[in-house]
């Protein structure tokens, strides 16, 4: 492989990393928000 | 029944997504032109075009807000709900554009970034969106939700002018895939097809995680009047 074709390689690498890191993580953050609403709304039932 | 369903659409949405990568990385072919970084087009265009779609679903949620606010709450607080999830994965689709549209621009142009009209104007819908999403993150009070839904609907004022730029204006961003006139779009039935998987297979998991910020959203509003309730009754 010639330089170009590795720095294009590279490129493509980072694209789809950067795709899946940004989507995994936003499904992340909604796990972690769902899991915090559940255990709120667990202690609200405790509290009644 | 409804655990069974949702589970099987998400794993239908996996297997979309499975085969629109393999069809993006293994089927397509190179383009004779630039190489192996015409492989970004498949996971860039469609994220692209379904930001529009989420906008436009925020936009609907906003116009529901305003219109229902008065007249049913629980449906003002529903639209609402769509109102704040399609903004939220709206941006998150377009976060993945100006990510990596400059990794390819790099490589095709030579530079990371121009300020040509398609690019400038996507950069002004992230921002109008991010402060949207800033303003109902920190703004208290019950005129919040009217405010982020007049700004919903600002905001997706430049959908459309994103969309028609590069017709519009004279850009350094590539002619549309749709549209664009006889010398633009897909020629290759492969290619085609790899970036029809890969639209479906983000639709679908687009609207995966929009239902699950919806859902997130109804709680959220649901915990908070349980509070005021409270609040009221203590």
């Amino acid at each position: 492989m010639d330089e170009r074709a590795i720095l294009d390689h590279q490129f493509t690498v980072a694209a789809y990393v950067i795709v899946w890191v940004v989507q995994l993580s936003y499904v992340a953050w909604l796990g972690l928000k769902w899991r915090a609403q559940k255990r709120e709304a667990a202690r609200k039932s405790r509290q009644m | 029944m409804k655990k069974l369903l949702i589970g099987l659409y998400a794993a239908v949405t996996l297997g979309l997504m499975a085969w629109g990568y393999y069809q993006a990385v293994y089927v397509a072919p190179l383009d004779a032109m630039q190489g192996e970084v015409s492989r970004i087009f498949y996971y860039h265009v469609p994220s692209a075009m379904l930001s529009f779609l989420f906008f436009a679903l925020s936009l609907i949620g906003s116009i529901g807000y305003l219109a229902y606010k008065r007249k049913n709450a629980d449906w003002a607080q529903r639209a609402d709900a769509l109102a704040v999830a399609g903004a939220q994965v709206g941006v998150v689709y377009c976060t993945i554009v100006l990510l990596t549209g400059p990794l390819w621009g790099r490589r095709a142009w030579g530079i990371w970034w121009t300020w040509d009209a398609r690019l400038t104007t996507t950069l002004v819908l992230w921002l109008i969106y991010v402060s949207y999403l800033l303003l109902r993150r920190f703004a208290a009070g019950p005129q919040m939700q009217t405010l982020a839904a007049v700004l919903g609907i600002f905001g997706a004022l430049d959908v459309p002018i994103v969309y028609m730029s590069n017709r519009w204006w004279r850009t350094q961003h590539p002619a549309p895939v749709f549209g664009g006139g006889d010398d633009a779009g897909i020629k290759d039935p492969q290619m085609l097809a790899a970036f029809g998987w890969n639209v479906l297979a983000w639709a679908a998991w687009g609207i995966l995680i929009l239902a699950i910020r919806y859902y997130v959203e109804r709680r959220s509003q649901k915990l908070a009047a349980a509070d005021a309730q409270d609040a009221l009754s203590a």
